[in-house]
């Protein structure tokens, strides 16, 4: 008989009848690799669980204490450090507004109403710019480019949600 | 509903006591697959603390529908095999590493033939080293599969690969083993000197 099957039902574990068991026997005699095999095999099969150093869970929970301290501190100051950056940026937009509500009446009423007209005409032109976009763009994109566009702002519009869905979530349990 | 999913349920809701019933529960079998991965028990304990952690910070991801062993398993392995990777890449040989303590089974004294569990304890360390040098998947597959009895299927959906892919793997690892064993006995029988026998 080949070798071949004899390594079939080694690696295979396979239950044989005691014929095969005989034809077997008798091939470990003469094949050392396939010797080899059937000796790690047993080793395996024999092979016993190892159990941690007693007070694993005890460990454990330590280790979870710690771990939450860590991440408790992480949140504590990553807030922080966001807050601050956001007072920063907003103080730093709305200075020249607070400078100008401290002078007299008559300049921030000027300036509110400059702002007013500015953001109007903003708006205006803006709208404008997006009838003329809207008008000439089509001619110029393909479906198929427009549905290549959209897909690629709706994927953008996606990770833009999970990430911030990710960086608001607490881990659980925390 | 079983004792083990009402844990995790109570764990899903922030139960820390329900988690460490879990762990009690299965930290042999994690931790059994970390040192049979990594190869010394220092780097086991801390992989499967950390592979608990987690399960711990992942539980509201796990799905009900499959057994929970699996799902821990799935998460230690994947650690082991992330720890393997990480380990070669810094080119650190964990033959080289202290074996001091790798060694846990200590022979039954209840066993009618001492000499024989000697022999089979001898066996059981030479496969521990040999398992070392196997490619982290396949040492990861061989752990699920002979000392978790595992079957493909479960080892498929533990480590991600298809069933014929386990297989392939078994039989991969099973020869390399073998070839190892092969290669290895001679040098075993011939470093061992007279002194070491137990007559002397």
């Amino acid at each position: 008989m080949k070798h071949q099957p004899f390594e079939d039902w080694l690696l295979d574990d396979k239950l044989i009848s005691p014929e095969q068991k005989r034809e077997l026997d008798s091939h470990l005699r003469t094949c050392a690799y396939c010797s080899a095999l059937a000796e790690t095999g047993m080793a395996l099969r024999s092979a016993k669980m190892v159990a941690p150093r007693e007070g694993f869970a005890s460990r454990f929970q330590v280790r979870l204490a710690e771990r939450k301290l860590v991440d408790r501190r992480r949140r504590f100051w990553g807030s922080i450090l966001f807050t601050f950056a956001g007072l920063i940026i907003l103080l730093w937009l709305a200075l020249p507004y607070l400078y100008t509500f401290f002078s007299s009446p008559a300049t921030w009423i000027s300036v509110l109403v400059e702002w007013g007209v500015y953001l109007i005409t903003t708006i205006r032109a803006l709208a404008e710019a997006g009838t003329v976009f809207v008008d000439v763009i089509p001619s110029f994109l393909s479906p198929f480019m427009w549905m290549v566009l959209l897909s690629a702002m709706a994927g953008i519009g996606l990770l833009w949600s999970v990430s911030i869905w990710r960086f608001v979530r607490a881990p659980q349990g925390a | 509903m079983n004792e083990e999913l009402a844990w995790v349920l109570q764990a899903q809701q922030g139960s820390d006591e329900a988690f460490t019933k879990l762990v009690e529960d299965h930290q042999t079998h994690v931790y059994n697959l970390c040192y049979r991965m990594l190869g010394e028990p220092e780097a086991a304990e801390d992989a499967a603390q950390e592979s608990f952690l987690r399960a711990y910070q992942n539980l509201h991801r796990y799905d009900q529908s499959r057994p929970f062993a699996t799902w821990l398993l799935s998460i230690a392995a994947h650690y082991c095999i992330d720890r393997l990777r990480r380990r070669k890449l810094s080119m650190f040989s964990i033959d080289e590493e202290n074996d001091e303590g790798a060694t846990y089974e200590i022979a039954d004294p209840a066993s009618p033939d001492p000499e024989v569990e000697s022999v089979k304890r001898e066996e059981r360390d030479r496969l521990h080293v040999l398992l070392k040098d196997l490619d982290a998947t396949d040492r990861a597959a061989v752990v699920l599969r002979y000392w978790n009895d595992y079957s493909e299927i479960e080892i498929a959906e533990s480590l991600n690969l298809t069933v014929s892919a386990v297989k392939s793997r078994l039989h991969r690892a099973r020869r390399a083993l073998a070839g190892m064993w092969q290669e290895e006995k001679p040098r075993a029988r011939a470093g061992r000197r007279p002194y070491e026998t137990p007559a002397f």
